[in-house]
C-alpha cells in the first residue's frame, strides 16, 4: 500500500517536473543567449519585465557560456529542441540560415502593424535579410571606432584626434604621427607605452577598407586580397608594427601587456560595445571616441550585430515573435543602448533621442557612433566565413609576426588558400 | 525416480551480482563510448553537416589523404610532438620517481609537491604557461637572458611553438606516470639489490640489471598510455595558440575539433577520428610485439 502511494507521488512529481505549462492557457517559451555577467543580468531583467507585461506568455531565460554557445545552438537546432528565440552572432547567422534552421519572419513582420522596416537603420535590417526575406531581428549592433586616451594626448602635447577630425585632417598620416609621438621607451630601451595596437581580426578591417581593399570580390567567389589596394592596406597595418614601431609586436602585447584600460595605449580600434567596460575599468585618465581615420580611399568602419532568430521548428512562433519584438522595442533599446550603452540602437528614433546624445559620462562624442553605423560597411560574412577566415588568418600570421614584411607575398599566399576554400564544394 | 537438477535462481548466480554491480559503468560505457564510436564510424562514411547527410563511402578518407594539406600538417605536428614528449616524459618521470624513492627526510612532502602540478586544471596551467613563455617578461626568457642567450618568441614564432609545447609537457612528469613508476620501484624486492651488492655490483649496474628489467612492465604501460595521450594533445594548443602561428601548433585533435565543431564537417571529423584510432592501434600492436624482447614479467623465463 505504502509502495503504491509512493509510486503515485513520484509519478505526480515527475509529471509536474515535465510540465511546461505554468498556468492554464499560458504559453511557455524559452530564450537562449550568451554574454558577460552584466549582459546576462540585463537580459534576465528583460525576461522578467516581459513576463510581467505579458501575462499570457512566460519566457524562460537559458544562459549558455559563450565558448559552448555555437555547439549547443547547432545541436539543439538540428535536434529540433532549440529555444523559441535565440540570439545568434552574425558570424554564424549565414551558415545556420543556409542549413534551414531559421524561420522566415517576413510574414510575421508584414502581419505586425507596429513593425516598420523604416524605423530601423537599414544596415541592421540588411544583416538579417537573405534574398529579401527577414530571418532575424538585429540586437547588440555596432561598429568599430577609435577609443583614445585624452590624458595621454594632452601630456604628449599632440592635437586631440577629435579636433583633427573636426578640422577635416583626421587621416592615417596624422594617425601614425600621433601614434609615433605617444610611443615611449624606458631607460633600458624597453617599450612602456604604445600609440596604438593592431587589433585582432576583424577589427583591423577598417584599415583595409580605408585603402580601398577588401577580402573578397563583390560576388564573394574569389579573394580580393591580392588587389593592389588590399595589399596597400595590409602593408600599412604591418608597418604600424615593423616600420613606424608605434604598435606592439605580438610578443610585446602577449598576456594583455598593452590594453587601452591599462593606460599604456594611446588609441585603440574597438567595438562600440566596449564602452561599459571602459566606463567601469578606466579610473585614471580621460578618454573619448573618434571616427576611424580617413585612408586614401575611405574612412569606412565595419558594422555587425547579433540576430534574434526563431527556429524553423518553433511551436509558438507568434509568442516568440512578440518576445523578439519586445527586445527590439524602443523602450528596451533605451534601456540597453542608452542607459547601459551595451552597443548601438537599431532604431533610428532611439539613436536620435536627446538621451542617447548625452555625453555626461564618457564618451562625449556620441555622434561618432551614429556616423560609424550610418557609413559602416558589413563584413563579407557568408556560410563559409569560419573556414576561409581561418585559412586566411593562418597566412596573415606571417605578416603580423614579422616573419614576412612584404604584404604582397602574404596576400598572394592568403589569396591561394581563400580561393581553394571558396572553389571547393562545401562540406568536405 | 531421478531428481532433476534444480535450476539456480537468477539471484543465486554469482554472475548476476557481478553484472548488477558493474551495471552503472556498463550502461554508461555502452551509451557514451560504444554508441558514439559506432555512430562516428557510420558518420565517417557520410558527408554530414547536422542538417544534411549524404552517403559518400570512403570519400572522406580519400580526400583527407590526398587533398587536405592540413591533415598531413596536423599529423606531422602531432607525431613530432609525440616523438619528443613520450621519451622525455618517461625519462623525466622515471628520474623523479627514483629521486622520490630515496629514504630522505620529508620525502612524503616532496612527493606531494611534485604531484601538485598535475592537480591543476589543464586550462589554468595553459594560462600560467602563457606567462612562462611571454617573450618580454616570461621566466623562461629571463633564464635564457641570465646565461646570455637572446629572447625567444615561443608562442609567436612558428619555429619555436612546437618546442614550447614540448617544454610545457614536462609539467606533467611528476604526475600519474611518476606515481606508477614509484609504485613499480617500491615493488622491487630489496633482496635483489642485496644479492647484487654481495656480488660487487655498483649503483649503475644495479640500475641497469635490476631496476630497469623489473620496471619494464611499468615502462611498457607508461609508453602505451603516453603515446595515446600525446596523440590526443588538445587543450593547451586550443587555449594558448589556437593552432597558430601559421598552423605550427595545429595538432591532430585540434583539427578534428575544428572540422567537427567549427566547420560542422561531422563526416570528415569522424573519418579523422577513425584514422587516429587506426594509427594508435597500429602503434600499440607494434609495441606489444616489440615488448616481448624487452619487457620482463616476474617469474617469466626469457
Amino acid at each position: 500500500m505504502n509502495v503504491h502511494r509512493l509510486c503515485i507521488a513520484l509519478i505526480t512529481l515527475f509529471a509536474c517536473g515535465c510540465s511546461t505549462e505554468l498556468g492554464a492557457g499560458k504559453i511557455n517559451i524559452r530564450y537562449m543567449a550568451w554574454g558577460n555577467p552584466e549582459q546576462m543580468a540585463l537580459e534576465e531583467q528583460l525576461c522578467e519585465k516581459f513576463n510581467l507585461e505579458n501575462p499570457d506568455i512566460h519566457v524562460k531565460f537559458l544562459k549558455v557560456p559563450g565558448t559552448a554557445y555555437l555547439n549547443k545552438s547547432i545541436v539543439m537546432l538540428a535536434s529540433d529542441t532549440a529555444a523559441d528565440v535565440m540570439r545568434v552572432d552574425h558570424y554564424n547567422f549565414a551558415n545556420l540560415q543556409k542549413k534551414g534552421f531559421f524561420l522566415d519572419l517576413t510574414d510575421l513582420t508584414k502581419a505586425d502593424p507596429d513593425w516598420n522596416e523604416s524605423d530601423f537603420f537599414p544596415q541592421t535590417i540588411d544583416e538579417c535579410k537573405v534574398n529579401g526575406h527577414v530571418y532575424g531581428l538585429n540586437v547588440l549592433f555596432g561598429g568599430t571606432v577609435i577609443y583614445y586616451n585624452k590624458t595621454m594626448m594632452a601630456r604628449a602635447g599632440v592635437e586631440d584626434p577629435y579636433v583633427s577630425w573636426s578640422k577635416g585632417r583626421w587621416n592615417y598620416d596624422r594617425f601614425v604621427d600621433i601614434a609615433t609621438k605617444l610611443t615611449k621607451k624606458d631607460g633600458n630601451g624597453k617599450y612602456i607605452q604604445f600609440g596604438t595596437a593592431i587589433p585582432v581580426f576583424p577589427s583591423w578591417t577598417p584599415m583595409l577598407y580605408g585603402f580601398g581593399g577588401d577580402f573578397l570580390n563583390s560576388s564573394h567567389t574569389k579573394s580580393a586580397l591580392s588587389d593592389p589596394a588590399a595589399v596597400a592596406g595590409l602593408q600599412f597595418i604591418s608597418d604600424l608594427r615593423y616600420k613606424y614601431a608605434c604598435a606592439p609586436t605580438l610578443a610585446q602585447s602577449s598576456n594583455s601587456a598593452f590594453t587601452f584600460e591599462s593606460g599604456k595605449l594611446g588609441m585603440s580600434f574597438d567595438w562600440m560595445g566596449m564602452t561599459p567596460r571602459y566606463r567601469k575599468a578606466v579610473k585614471d585618465f580621460e578618454w573619448d571616441v573618434v571616427p576611424i581615420p580617413t585612408g586614401p580611399v575611405s574612412g569606412q568602419t565595419i558594422v555587425k550585430g547579433n540576430q534574434l532568430v526563431i527556429p524553423s521548428h518553433c511551436k509558438n512562433p507568434k509568442a516568440a515573435w512578440r518576445f523578439a519584438r519586445f527586445i527590439t522595442s524602443a523602450k528596451i533599446e533605451q534601456l540597453l543602448y542608452v542607459k547601459n550603452r551595451r552597443c548601438f540602437p537599431t532604431r533610428i528614433e532611439v539613436a536620435s533621442s536627446k538621451e542617447f546624445s548625452d555625453g555626461t559620462l564618457p564618451p562625449s562624442q556620441i555622434h561618432t557612433f551614429i556616423g560609424a553605423v550610418q557609413g559602416g560597411k558589413q563584413l563579407p560574412i557568408d556560410n563559409r566565413w569560419a573556414e576561409w577566415t581561418t585559412a586566411m588568418n593562418n597566412e596573415l600570421d606571417l605578416l603580423w609576426n614579422g616573419r614576412e614584411k612584404n604584404a604582397k607575398v602574404v596576400a598572394d599566399r592568403a589569396t591561394k588558400v581563400i580561393d581553394k576554400v571558396l572553389t571547393e564544394e562545401p562540406g568536405w | 525416480m531421478v531428481k532433476k537438477p534444480s535450476k539456480k535462481r537468477l539471484i543465486d548466480r554469482q554472475e548476476f551480482w557481478g553484472f548488477l554491480f558493474i551495471c552503472p559503468w556498463l550502461i554508461g560505457f555502452l551509451i557514451f563510448t560504444v554508441g558514439p564510436m559506432i555512430s562516428s564510424l557510420v558518420l565517417s562514411l557520410y558527408k554530414y553537416d547536422l542538417a544534411n547527410a549524404k552517403f559518400v563511402g570512403f570519400e572522406n578518407y580519400r580526400r583527407l589523404c590526398t587533398e587536405d594539406p592540413l591533415f598531413w600538417k596536423s599529423l606531422k605536428n602531432t607525431a613530432l610532438y609525440a616523438l619528443l614528449t613520450v621519451p622525455l616524459g618517461i625519462f623525466g618521470s622515471l628520474l623523479v620517481a627514483l629521486l622520490l624513492n630515496q629514504p630522505v627526510k620529508g620525502v612524503r612532502l616532496f612527493r606531494t609537491l611534485f604531484y601538485l602540478p598535475s592537480m591543476v586544471p589543464a586550462v589554468a596551467s595553459a594560462l600560467v604557461w602563457q606567462w612562462v613563455f611571454n617573450a618580454d617578461n616570461g621566466i623562461l626568457n629571463q633564464a635564457l637572458a641570465f646565461i646570455g642567450l637572446p629572447n625567444i618568441e615561443w608562442l609567436q614564432n612558428e619555429k619555436f611553438t612546437l618546442y614550447a609545447f614540448v617544454i610545457m609537457s614536462l609539467w606533467g612528469i611528476g604526475g600519474q606516470r611518476m606515481i606508477i613508476f614509484l609504485a613499480g620501484l617500491q615493488g622491487i624486492p630489496e633482496s635483489y639489490y642485496e644479492a647484487a651488492r654481495l656480488d660487487g655490483a655498483g649503483t649503475l649496474a644495479q640500475f641497469r640489471h635490476i631496476t630497469l628489467p623489473c620496471l619494464s612492465p611499468v615502462m611498457f604501460f607508461n609508453l602505451v598510455l603516453g603515446l595515446v595521450g600525446a596523440f590526443q594533445v588538445f587543450t593547451s594548443a586550443y587555449i594558448m595558440t589556437s593552432g597558430g602561428p601559421n598552423n605550427a601548433s595545429l595538432f591532430y585533435s585540434l583539427y578534428i575539433f575544428r572540422n567537427g565543431f567549427e566547420y560542422f564537417k561531422l563526416g570528415k571529423a569522424s573519418a579523422m577520428a577513425w584514422i587516429l584510432f587506426a594509427i594508435l592501434l597500429g602503434f600499440t600492436l607494434i609495441q606489444f610485439a616489440l615488448s616481448k624482447k624487452w619487457v620482463h614479467y616476474e617469474g617469466e623465463a626469457k
